[in-house]
């Protein structure tokens, strides 16, 4: 079973309660069986009765993880109970055990053509992923800082790089989308990919080597190529709240570039909430989380909302759109991305 | 109780207790059930990795308010039904596990930070709130709870005070029963009740008192008031080695006579520093024991009494002085062991046999309890440390570890080695002046020890078990009610 991997994980997270005060979806739903111990202490369950993974709400727990990753970066020996949930959904999905809703949304994603199409010129390749087709602000921002900058550059629409497969469970679908998508943007002989959606950054940098696949382009994360554009920012962005992202932060490590960004951008930075250790993506890591439990992902909007110094005056900018789109639909609060942010202070 | 789901019965109080609370804060699944069924105790943990099946409620309830609280007794009263309130899990003694099914009574959903009142300096929260969460909560207006155990990101504020729990800072800033002004319960027949608003008074016995440390088994405590502290301008630390374990204990004991008020002292037997400190805090450091203090405060005193406590160390128990960096690696560290890879784990057998004692008494129930263990189970390691000092003594934190090879793979067996040494050095604790325990509770694990700890008073316990608590529906197999 694909879980197997995770073995030293699940015996160390069944009976680990180190974490529990950053698991996002156990906060809102105040269930035991939302938090890293009792999802790691089914799956020890599963290593000994394989049958247990056919347990319908030991199913849906697993499909309930929001995924952000913030047990593993908060964790000292970096023990992995995410890539476990992940490896679980693949062994749930490969038990031909998937619930309807799941495998509705994996029907729709596998009926996505995997190459985008591009259009323009220049090395730089902005891909706008579906995510981020949905944020139109987003990408007309980033349009008008390259603009601004006077470098030319193409785009990279639509298309389907397998995450959305990849989180649900179906590897080998997410492993085909992926290498039909790289095979369109190495031809494309683009040097640079830069992507706004950290979901769609994570899996360029990281779910594609781990499939094999190979791409040519260098990977950038928006705020890390905006940072490197000759580009004068005339407008200070004032007083704002950053909220980090679970795919550049608890992923990738990467709290580097968006805060020199707001620095460059004349941003202070205020602490948001109580503390920075957890998650406040809405359900960033679990990408379709919103499509699966709307419910909770409302949920956890609002508990972001109550955590806001002032919501209806806060200018809260995030990384991800999924995170924007999230805020703004459950919340009062006024969100902008970092993209947005550098082209108002232009 | 646990009733089978096509028992009528079963959905006619699922649908009393979603009238009670909503809809969406009953649950029945397999996840729920199997969340509430394990704790932080060895025993279920190790029914579980053999393939066992951990006792479950048939219910698990997040009520929202007391009122709520009120109206689910209400109704395991009327079909007598245990209740077991659950806070964050993190319990060591089993105190919150559901060993006769019923209700499990999940209070997280009370998580509102009501008031700071900064003239005061209280916070008042419902008790389903994560410590982590209210210390965070605190520390953003400048305050501290200064209640920080290493359970602090699981366990509720609830937990705490069921259980009388305990925190690094607690030999300044006291254990939880220091830290509460005043309580607000729901009584086992639904009443809401609250003790008086403040904790110094000459109104006859102390009710919240009574509550603290009960366990569930006398109420659901829903609402508390604490006292909350100024985030000190300044915490120092330093550390000494000694050359054996009595001197490094008369050194802590000198500490506190002299009334100087460190904030944490910390002492390892000999065993421990060498693996312990080593291990967890990256010092190698040899061989003694290792003691650590600390003060916090306005910086010019703590800088004083650092000075008057390392003339104790030095001059009349020549310490070898670790310096502020021997201290501050404890202090930065504090939580790490807790995380998987430093923690004991199963296949391991091990536990905390918490015991705090006097002065006059601690260094004979450390021994006792290190011999009897040694002579009956060799194949163990018995260490310990010292944790929570105060004026009069200290707790003894000794831990035995059982090799997963010296571990039955048969439960049954596993559980009654696990029991055998708990009553060999409980017994001999008891008998030697110790009273077990400081801050881990009593639950399910200790529980058959009571009687003969409380001897002819526990009656009284007993008596008011049953006044408050008729049907006996409030934690049922706990505390040794």
């Amino acid at each position: 079973m694909n879980i197997d991997k995770f073995y030293d994980s699940i015996k160390a997270c069944r009976f680990c309660f180190m974490c529990r005060h950053l698991s996002g979806v156990g906060n809102v739903t105040f269930r035991e069986a939302d938090t890293p111990r009792i999802r790691a202490a089914m799956l020890y369950g599963v290593t000994l009765d394989n049958s247990k993974l056919a347990n319908a709400d030991f199913i849906d727990t697993i499909y309930s993880s929001d995924l952000s990753a913030a047990c593993r970066f908060h964790c000292v020996n970096s023990f992995d109970e995410n890539g476990m949930v992940l490896a679980a959904r693949r062994d749930i999905v490969e038990a031909g055990l998937a619930p309807a809703d799941v495998l509705a949304l994996a029907e729709t994603s596998k009926s996505i053509d995997a190459k985008p199409k591009i259009s323009g010129n220049g090395e730089t390749l902005y891909y706008i992923d579906s995510c981020t087709a949905s944020a139109a602000s987003e990408y007309k921002a980033f349009d008008k800082i390259m603009k601004k900058a006077g470098v030319k550059y193409r785009v990279a629409k639509g298309g389907n790089t397998g995450k959305i497969l990849e989180t649900l469970g179906f590897a080998a679908d997410s492993a085909q989308k992926a290498a039909e998508f790289a095979d369109a943007v190495n031809k494309s002989g683009a040097k640079t990919i830069v992507v706004s959606n950290p979901a769609a950054y994570d899996s360029l940098a990281n779910d594609f080597k781990a499939r094999g696949v190979k791409l040519i382009p260098k990977v950038m994360h928006a705020s890390e190529f905006l940072l490197q554009l000759k580009v004068k920012f005339a407008k200070k962005a004032g007083k704002i709240y950053y909220l980090e992202s679970d795919f550049l932060k608890n992923y990738n490590s990467n709290l580097k570039f968006p805060r020199e960004l707001l620095r460059k951008l004349g941003a202070e930075a205020a602490e948001f909430g109580t503390n920075s250790e957890e998650s406040y993506t809405c359900g960033e890591g679990a990408v379709v989380l919103d499509k699966l439990r709307p419910n909770i992902v409302e949920k956890m909007a609002k508990y972001v909302e109550e955590r806001a110094d002032n919501p209806n005056a806060d200018k809260i900018v995030v990384a991800s759109p999924y995170t924007k789109i999230q805020l703004s639909k459950n919340s009062k609060l006024k969100v902008y991305t970092l993209t947005e942010l550098a082209a108002a202070c232009i | 109780m646990s009733l089978p789901k096509d028992n009528y019965m079963f959905e006619m109080i699922r649908t009393e207790l979603m009238d009670a609370v909503g809809s969406d804060y009953v649950n029945t699944g397999d996840s729920d059930k199997f969340g509430h069924s394990i704790d932080y105790y060895w025993i279920p943990e190790m029914w579980h990795d053999r393939g066992r099946e951990t006792k479950k409620p048939d219910f698990v309830v997040h009520p929202g308010s007391a009122e709520e609280v009120a109206k689910v007794l209400k109704i395991a009263n009327q079909y007598k039904i245990p209740v077991v309130t659950w806070g964050g899990g993190s319990g060591s003694q089993g105190g919150a596990l559901p060993v006769f099914g019923g209700i499990v009574l999940d209070t997280k959903r009370m998580n509102k930070v009501l008031k700071i009142d900064e003239e005061s300096l209280t916070v008042t929260a419902e008790t389903g709130i994560i410590a982590r969460h209210l210390e965070w909560h605190v520390n953003k207006r400048g305050y501290s709870t200064m209640h920080l155990p290493a359970s602090i990101a699981c366990a509720t504020i609830g937990g705490f005070l069921a259980h009388r729990g305990t925190g690094v800072l607690s030999t300044k800033w006291g254990k939880i029963e220091d830290m509460v002004m005043s309580l607000e319960v729901v009584t086992p027949n639904g009443e809401i009740i609250n003790t008086l608003p403040v904790p110094r008074h000459a109104s006859g016995p102390d009710m919240t008192m009574m509550f603290l440390g009960s366990e569930g088994t006398l109420g659901v405590i829903t609402k508390v008031t604490l006292k909350i502290h100024p985030i000190p301008e300044a915490r120092k630390f330093r550390a000494y080695l000694f050359k054996d374990f009595h001197t490094a204990m008369s050194a802590g004991a000198d500490l506190m006579r002299s009334r100087l008020r460190p904030c944490a002292v910390r002492l390892y037997d000999e065993t421990e520093t060498l693996t312990h400190v080593k291990k967890v805090f990256g010092m190698d450091i040899g061989t003694g024991a290792y003691l650590v203090f600390g003060f916090d405060g306005k910086e010019k005193i703590v800088d004083l009494e650092m000075e008057y406590a390392r003339e104790i160390m030095e001059k009349k128990y020549k310490g070898r002085d670790l310096g502020s960096k021997g201290g501050d690696l404890w202090w930065e560290n504090k939580y790490k062991f807790f995380y998987p890879g430093y923690m004991f784990h199963i296949p391991q057998a091990f536990g905390t046999l918490d015991t705090v004692a006097d002065f006059a008494h601690i260094e004979k129930v450390y021994w006792a309890m290190k011999k009897a263990g040694n002579e009956n189970f060799p194949q163990a390691r018995f260490i310990g440390h010292f944790s929570h000092w105060y004026e009069w003594g200290c707790m003894l934190y000794a831990r035995f570890i059982f090799e997963g090879k010296d571990v039955p793979q048969d439960a049954d067996k596993a559980a009654e080695l696990y029991n055998r040494v708990w009553d060999v050095a409980i017994r001999e604790a008891i008998a030697n002046g110790g009273v077990i325990n400081e801050h881990h509770g009593v639950g399910l694990k200790l529980g058959r020890y009571m009687k003969d700890l409380y001897k002819n008073s526990f009656p009284i316990l007993q008596g008011i078990k049953k006044t408050l608590d008729p049907n006996n529906i409030m934690n049922p197999g706990k505390l040794g009610l």
